[in-house]
């Protein structure tokens, strides 16, 4: 007789995460080559790919998330946000041209206005990705107004700004309460309960040492990578949904390794791309009929075309494997650090969910893109 | 399990289900008749058609189904290898909608279209709207970004026109005549800025400046003349609206080309410079074309111009990195205007004590 599977019960509200880091470097580098050839266009794909290993390979309660979003979709939002974008930019053109006749470089200001533009860009990006967010046959959703959350996100930031970075768990708090509020996992309402001043009472010192660390380097990874480890505490520990609480016990050096894992492997990219550098140099002046001593004046090699196109080749590639790196160990093995530290209560206000809440479109992630903005 | 007939429970498989409409997890058996039954306590929750099936993204070691007549969430996850393989033999169609090898070489393949049709533009495209479209920018406009550069410059160079008197009547002296061998009418403004710097430069509607630096550099009125006609050659052909629509057109769509490769900033600025340069190289060419045309209708020597660019340039001699100049050799400039070169006909434009007071204009600065 056929029993039933007998599957080891998983440890309720365990978070776990099961991606092989061989797939991941794999899919990576993969995709790094080809926004090489597709001279950046792949980046849609490659984007969509990320988030699909990444999402059906984390797991809650032994159910895994699935990511539902696809490559097409970015493609068709940044072509939106384009032609969005592109009458903007016009618009501010004339616009500061007006203002500058009264003054000259009166225009500046202006650019505030494109900090609004992003901070809403982030905000409608976010809400895509919940809608693509999947677990259990239900997806998570989103409402609220990007040009209100852009507003708060200014106003905060202008007070981060006057009281130089001390306010910033604050707004940090406050912006993440306004998206909270406004996030859905099916007819389950989300909330944050994270507060500004524990965050700071957790991070104070590191607001002491920042200064310093500015002008001392090697103080500056360990400081970063200890204020992103008492961030992401604090705001997985303050998410709510319903009943569901989330929990993170992320010690405060867990993520300095990768820091200097990165900055250790940047370093010897750098060495690479200067010795390749040397060796086409050498090249270039061996095949090159002036005498060597003649070769190597400054002006001369400087401007020799077949050594500015191979140091144009060199630095892409270079360009790219930083990019792998950073998504190797600041994507994926951070996203692991920080899940395995992460342990979710009240799982019973989960288990019967009704299923609620539209698809959001891409045109926010485009114009994230079209403005190089990142945040979620 | 007992209530159905022998043949049926001994294909009854095991399976989780949820129903895309709560989130509610169902242990469920699976039963491989005409279409695949999901049975939860022996009442059937729902009925799949084989072809329907579709594989959706999973954690290895997991089969995550949906299917394309169920609720879009439906998902159906068998964890059992040998459940996964018998369902996956009667399931043809389950791999049709994950993106494969076939879909990144479309990517590919579309990339390299788009890439080709954006350089095309750049290359073709952009510079023909530019040609067109500058023509319809109405003259108020270009006053308007005229008046902004102008005083943007006034900051950047400490507001420092020079006014002394003599001088002033003098460089009003040569700019007239100029203008009117250029058939420009009065809008041109012009004015000397006390700066070291050897040059001189043309704003849209129609303002030039003339550093102090090159007037220290010159030696007869005819250089300097011939400096400003090719200044107002600019203004005649609108070079800067031009250069504005050009730039503005090109720096999009080479963004747009590279996207965000991150990191590649240094690459979309070499691009750029490359095809701009050229452009601006064929405005400089113009409006040297215009330079000597003036200067041969009033007589002088249109040379002059380029011996006086050589004194402040030097040999510039290596060609391998021309491509990357914005503006042509000046060499290259000096033999053109050599060659236009004929017998001086005309009257001189200044008197020698006139020369002489242009020379000291910036002794009173403003």
């Amino acid at each position: 007789m056929n029993q039933m599977a007998v599957v080891p019960p998983a440890l309720p509200g365990s978070v776990s995460f099961s991606g092989k880091r061989g797939d991941f470097r794999a899919l990576v580098t993969r995709g790094a080559l080809l926004e090489l050839v597709t001279v950046g266009f792949y980046r849609f794909w490659l984007t969509t790919d990320i988030r699909r290993h990444l999402w059906s390979d984390t797991a809650v309660d032994d159910d895994a998330f699935e990511y539902t979003g696809r490559g097409k979709e970015l493609l068709v939002g940044f072509l939106f946000a384009l032609a969005i974008i592109v009458p903007v930019y016009l618009a501010y053109f004339l616009i500061s041209v007006e203002a500058a006749r009264f003054k000259a470089f009166a225009s500046f200001p202006l650019l505030a206005f494109f900090y609004l533009f992003g901070q809403f860009a982030i905000y409608r990006a976010r809400r895509y990705r919940l809608t693509r967010t999947v677990w259990r046959g239900v997806r998570f959703w989103m409402t609220g107004s990007g040009w209100a959350y852009a507003a708060y996100a200014a106003l905060w930031g202008a007070l981060v700004g006057l009281t130089l970075g001390l306010m910033l768990p604050w707004r940090e708090a406050s912006l993440e309460r306004y998206k909270m509020r406004h996030t859905y996992y099916g007819d389950l309402q989300g909330s944050f309960e994270g507060r500004g001043w524990d965050f700071f009472k957790c991070g104070w010192w590191l607001w002491l040492l920042a200064p310093i660390a500015l002008y001392v380097f090697p103080l500056a990874p360990f400081v970063y990578a200890a204020f992103k480890a008492v961030e992401w505490r604090w705001w997985l520990s303050g998410m709510r949904f319903g009943g569901v609480r989330l929990e993170s016990t992320l010690p405060r050096g867990a993520l300095i390794g990768l820091y200097w894992k990165v900055i250790g492997w940047i370093v010897l990219l750098a060495l690479a791309f200067v010795v390749y550098l040397a060796i086409c140099a050498g090249l270039v002046a061996s095949m090159s009929a002036a005498p060597l001593n003649q070769f190597f004046a400054p002006q001369v090699f400087l401007k020799s075309i077949p050594l500015l196109v191979l140091a144009g080749i060199g630095y892409l590639a270079f360009a790219l494997a930083i990019n792998v790196v950073i998504r190797i160990y600041l994507l994926r093995d951070l996203w692991v650090r920080v899940l395995v530290s992460t342990n979710v209560h009240g799982m019973e206000a989960a288990a019967n969910v009704s299923a609620k809440g539209e698809l959001a479109s891409a045109l926010g992630e485009g114009i994230a893109d079209g403005l190089d903005v990142a945040g979620f | 399990m007992n209530s159905g007939p022998e043949h049926e429970t001994a294909l009854l498989r095991p399976a989780i289900f949820f129903d895309g409409m709560s989130s509610r997890r169902r242990t469920v058996a699976l039963a491989f008749g005409n279409q695949l039954e999901i049975r939860e306590d022996q009442r059937p929750l729902a009925a799949w058609s084989y072809a329907d099936i579709r594989r959706a993204d999973s954690p290895s070691g997991t089969l995550r189904l949906t299917c394309l007549t169920a609720p879009a969430l439906a998902r159906l996850e068998i964890r059992d290898s040998a459940v996964a393989a018998e369902l996956g033999s009667r399931c043809t169609r389950l791999d049709e909608n994950m993106p494969g090898r076939h879909g990144t070489a479309k990517i590919v393949g579309w990339s390299l279209a788009a890439t080709v049709s954006i350089v095309a533009v750049v290359l073709f495209g952009v510079p023909l709207a530019a040609d067109r479209l500058t023509p319809l920018v109405p003259q108020a406009l270009e006053q308007r970004l005229g008046e902004v550069a102008d005083g943007q410059v006034k900051v950047i160079f400490g507001n420092q026109i020079c006014s002394d008197a003599a001088g002033q009547q003098a460089f009003a002296k040569l700019v007239n005549a100029l203008r009117d061998a250029a058939g420009l009418d009065t809008s041109v403004q012009s004015a000397v800025l006390s700066s070291p710097i050897a040059n001189a430069f043309a704003l849209p509607g129609g303002k030039v400046y003339l550093f102090s630096g090159l007037l220290a550099k010159a030696e007869n009125s005819d250089e300097i003349a011939g400096v400003l006609a090719h200044e107002l050659g600019h203004l005649k052909h609108r070079d800067n609206m031009r250069g504005l629509i050009y730039n503005g057109g090109t720096s999009f769509l080479i963004g747009l080309l590279f996207g965000d490769i991150t990191g590649s900033g240094a690459l979309i600025f070499a691009s750029r410079s490359l095809v701009t340069a050229s452009y601006s190289r064929e405005a400089e060419q113009n409006a040297d074309t215009f330079s000597v045309a003036v200067m041969q209708r009033l007589g002088r020597s249109p040379k002059a111009m380029g011996e006086l660019l050589l004194r402040v340039t030097g040999k510039e001699g290596d060609r391998s990195l021309s491509i990357l100049s914005n503006h042509p050799l000046t060499e290259d400039r000096l033999k053109r205007m050599t060659e236009e070169d004929r017998p001086r006909s005309g009257p001189p434009l200044l008197t020698a004590a006139e020369w002489a007071s242009l020379k000291a204009i910036c002794s009173v600065k403003n």
